[in-house]
């Protein structure tokens, strides 16, 4: 029996230099299977090889239905709305927040892009920059409610979700709205043959100089992981093996490229925007510093609130766009019709943290988690699913991989 | 009271890696006696307290207690600590506080003895002098009352052999007499206390011996009749630390002054001025608002009332005071932490950042302050407690800041990184910026200061010249 008065032995001033030059424990050396699963590369290249597995295993199962260029770039293509919602939504996780109302302002600036054209004869352009200006309002809106007002950032946005998609039902007195021959959309807009629509492609051209552009920032931003000193040549050399290889790829997957629709190179346009933006500005990495200390970025000079509602801007304006191409894909809006768009947002979002095993969101971890996410709903749908199983099948995979990468890390601590 | 026990050390040594914190500890503590333990922060006070008490291992050496080997004082029924923080849960009562950790009493088997438990814990109370019911919640008591019921506590589980370390910090000089009062009739009554405290005056009316440690050995044991305070100051002072001749130049113009500031209720109002190349000193308990004076300074708190003012063209950067909670994002890599302050010095004609200049930034920093990884890429996270601290300094040294505040520069940092940290404030220095040093380690304001001065109530006093630092003065400070 301990005669401690102090319950918590461990506890002692704080001021004491002797307090933290413990060594580090020895710790066993790590055999076998344990040192494998606790090395770095593994825990790096864990889930893009599950998910190199799954995709297999689906081609095993379907063959050719599954393994169809087509149909796959046609998934990117119907939920290409819901990607660039998983962007927006990341955004605003990096930043250490999450904004609920998202999908609420992409139904409402659906029906504003249709809705101001049928029944109020707006000019369409007036009516583009008005939905994008209504989306990074809202995104204002929920900063200065959490940053200025002190607002918990889930009532904050739940409150203003409720009031982007009261105004669309309002406006919309709950019905749809289809375009009539009096007020029709720009046909390049909707319609056949149109940006919306997946028959149309997009000229190789743009496709090759998005590529270039994603080539030259990989390369810029693999600058600071570049060793110093003699290693430094070996690791040009590599970076250009890679990026050969990616030049030889896109030549001989060309087929693949002119597959590629608008609204598909949108979101790989956003997302290489985006990229560029937390990497390469100092805006970007600020939002980075905030979501991950808060307390210690504005210590270190850093003007947290107005990050935060930078974060929520670009957020908000990014609902919007994905409401303008859903607007396009479908042609009409009704005053529900981005609802369900919320769970595969967060998900792509939260699968990000998997993507590449760092633990943190990431651009591209979006973009894939949640390409991966609809491929496989897809697939089982293809195979004999009901479509009513979807929901179900987004929030399982989602709770899967994040449990499996938490235990994965916990294991390597 | 039962008859006390004898405590004896002999060659105590305890070393963290290389470095070796207690360096041969011979003391004999005999029953019945007051013994008051002092040291600046890192002479090897609190390890000791640690291997007393069963926290960290010694490396070698001999403990006796009652002349029999024991590997610490844990477990010993009749030896109890009372530390800073009493391990007393406030929202329930003192009774149910006395019963914390112990089986409870039992009544027919089953029930707990609610009587017996609430009449021990009155016995206890009634000898430590705390006129409180047993039922009183531990929330409702004043601060030294809590002291004296963690006291009380102690006594009820049988101790007759107390370690206070720094129990007393916290308290008024009411409090704490009142707590040294009740310390006193312990040993009165045959009882043995050893006191750890940085308040002297505490050492002279109390105690009957005093035990003083510089750099890990007893520097100094001496009966506490003979001594006065000047005494027991100079004791202290690692005359080593102090700045050499050569270091003394001229300071530039001012560049920061703060005038009439204040924040919250109880900051300021601080006047204070630093020129380029002046390092200024401030320490303070814990309470004192010193760390609340350096985030005024910094500009990091808006002054409610008064002034902060920076001369054209200097900005002030931060080394907070809680590295790990405020100080770095243990998520980014030792580079992104280190280049927050000053990406925008490393942005191009097109506004985007130069990743190469701010990679070249960062390894040159992780060279100069001998980070350890040396690999700009390594988490902050999985860095120790004084490469962690470097990274910050690089953090703000990187910004180009000219004023610099340093909060706690060296808590939890190890002897051979304080060498060089101090090292790193003095090159500063040298390069004209201007320094605000805030620790509660006055060790660091001796080693690096041009002026210190004291933090007490949240308002800055005895602001003097390092050099004019007499003894009286100096008591103060340690």
């Amino acid at each position: 029996m301990t005669t401690s008065v102090d319950a918590a032995a461990e506890s002692s001033t704080p001021h004491e230099r002797s307090e933290t030059p413990l060594p580090p424990p020895a710790l066993p050396p790590k055999t076998g299977w344990r040192a494998v699963t606790s090395s770095r590369v593994f825990q790096g290249l864990i889930s893009p090889v599950a998910f190199l597995i799954t995709f297999a295993a689906f081609g095993l199962w379907q063959g050719s239905n599954f393994l169809n260029v087509a149909s796959r770039v046609l998934d990117l293509h119907s939920n290409s709305p819901v990607l660039i919602l998983g962007l927006s939504v990341m955004v605003t996780l990096l930043a250490g927040q999450f904004d609920l109302s998202v999908a609420s302002m992409t139904t409402l600036t659906a029906y504003l892009t249709v809705g101001l054209v049928v029944n109020y004869s707006w000019p369409f352009w007036l009516v583009l920059v008005f939905a994008l200006l209504i989306g990074s309002l809202g995104g204002l809106l929920n900063g200065l409610l959490v940053t200025k007002f002190g607002i918990n950032t889930f009532i904050a946005t739940l409150g203003t979700g409720g009031v982007f998609l009261g105004a669309s039902s309002i406006l919309s007195t709950g019905s749809s709205i289809v375009p009539t021959a009096d007020a029709p959309l720009p046909t390049w807009f909707t319609g056949l043959g149109s940006f919306g629509t997946f028959t149309t492609k997009v000229p190789l051209v743009f496709t090759l100089i998005t590529v270039l552009v994603l080539l030259v920032t990989a390369h810029v931003s693999a600058q600071r992981l570049r060793p110093h000193g003699p290693a430094s040549r070996r690791w040009l050399i590599a970076e250009a093996v890679v990026g050969v290889v990616v030049i030889l790829v896109a030549v001989i997957g060309h087929s693949w490229l002119q597959q590629i629709t608008w609204p598909v190179l949108l979101l790989l346009a956003i997302a290489t925007g985006l990229w560029i933006m937390f990497r390469l500005t100092v805006t970007g990495r600020n939002i980075t510093a905030v979501g991950s200390n808060p307390l210690a970025a504005r210590l270190a000079g850093v003007r947290t609130e107005r990050e935060i509602v930078k974060a929520f801007i670009i957020g908000g304006l990014l609902a919007s766009v994905a409401g303008i191409v859903l607007a396009a894909q479908q042609g009409s809006a009704s005053p529900d019709v981005a609802t369900g768009f919320l769970l595969p947002a967060f998900a792509a979002a939260f699968l990000s943290t998997v993507v590449f095993s760092a633990g943190r969101f990431s651009v591209w971890g979006t973009v894939i988690g949640g390409s991966f996410l609809l491929w496989v709903g897809q697939g089982l749908i293809v195979g004999g699913l009901p479509f009513t199983w979807l929901s179900l099948v987004n929030g399982a995979v989602l709770i899967v991989a994040v449990a499996a990468s938490t235990l994965l890390r916990r294991e390597r601590r | 009271m039962k008859p006390s026990s004898s405590l004896r050390l002999q060659g105590l040594r305890k070393s963290y890696g290389s470095n070796e914190v207690l360096r041969g500890l011979d003391l004999e503590i005999a029953p019945g006696s007051f013994v008051g333990l002092i040291g600046a922060n890192g002479a090897g006070k609190s390890t000791l307290i640690k291997i007393l008490d069963g926290v960290t291992p010694k490396s070698t050496g001999k403990i006796f207690l009652d002349d029999k080997v024991v590997d610490s004082l844990r477990d010993r029924t009749e030896v109890a600590f009372v530390h800073q923080d009493l391990g007393l849960v406030d929202g329930i009562s003192i009774a149910d506080n006395f019963r914390l950790g112990q089986a409870p009493l039992r009544k027919f088997g089953v029930l707990v003895d609610l009587q017996r438990e609430r009449a021990e814990a009155a016995d206890a109370l009634e000898r430590v002098g705390v006129e409180r019911s047993p039922d009183t919640l531990v929330e409702a008591l004043s601060p030294a009352e809590k002291t004296l019921v963690a006291i009380a506590r102690a006594f009820a589980r049988g101790a007759t052999f107390l370690v206070m370390d720094e129990a007393t910090s916290n308290l008024t000089p009411r409090g704490a007499k009142r707590v040294i009062d009740v310390l006193s009739s312990v040993v009165a009554d045959g009882g043995t206390v050893i006191m750890v405290t940085h308040r002297l005056s505490e050492i002279i009316e109390a105690t009957s011996r005093v035990v003083a440690l510089i750099d890990g050995r007893i520097a100094h044991d001496a009966e506490t009749r003979h001594l006065d305070r000047e005494g027991l100051a100079r004791m202290l002072v690692n005359q080593d630390s102090v700045l050499s001749e050569e270091d003394i130049t001229e300071p530039g113009d001012v560049v920061f002054r703060m005038t009439g500031a204040r924040a919250w209720p109880n900051v300021g109002p601080i006047d204070l001025e630093i020129r380029s190349g002046e390092v200024v000193g401030i320490t303070g308990n814990q309470g004192s608002g010193l760390h609340a004076i350096g985030l005024l300074a910094n500009g990091a708190v808006a002054p409610s009332h008064g002034t902060v003012w920076f001369a054209d063209g200097v900005e002030s950067a931060l080394v907070p005071p809680h590295r790990e909670t405020e100080g770095g994002f243990s998520d980014q890599t030792i580079l992104e932490n280190m280049t927050l302050s000053s990406l925008r010095l490393f942005r191009g004609r097109s506004r985007s950042l130069d990743l190469n200049a701010e990679s070249d930034a960062g390894h040159t920093m992780v060279k100069r302050l001998k980070v350890k990884p040396a690999a700009a890429d390594a988490m902050f996270g999985s860095l120790s407690g004084g490469n962690k601290q470097k990274v910050i300094f690089a953090r703000a040294i990187l910004s180009g800041a000219k004023f610099l505040v340093l909060c706690e520069p060296t808590r939890g940092v190890d002897p051979a990184t304080r060498t060089e940290i101090y090292q790193l404030i003095r090159d500063l220095r040298a390069s004209g910026a201007a320094i605000l040093v805030v620790s509660s380690d006055s060790e660091d304001l001796l080693a690096v200061s041009d002026r210190v001065g004291v933090a007490i109530g949240g308002k800055l006093e005895h602001m003097t010249p390092l050099s004019h630092l007499e003894d009286e003065g100096l008591e103060a400070f340690v």
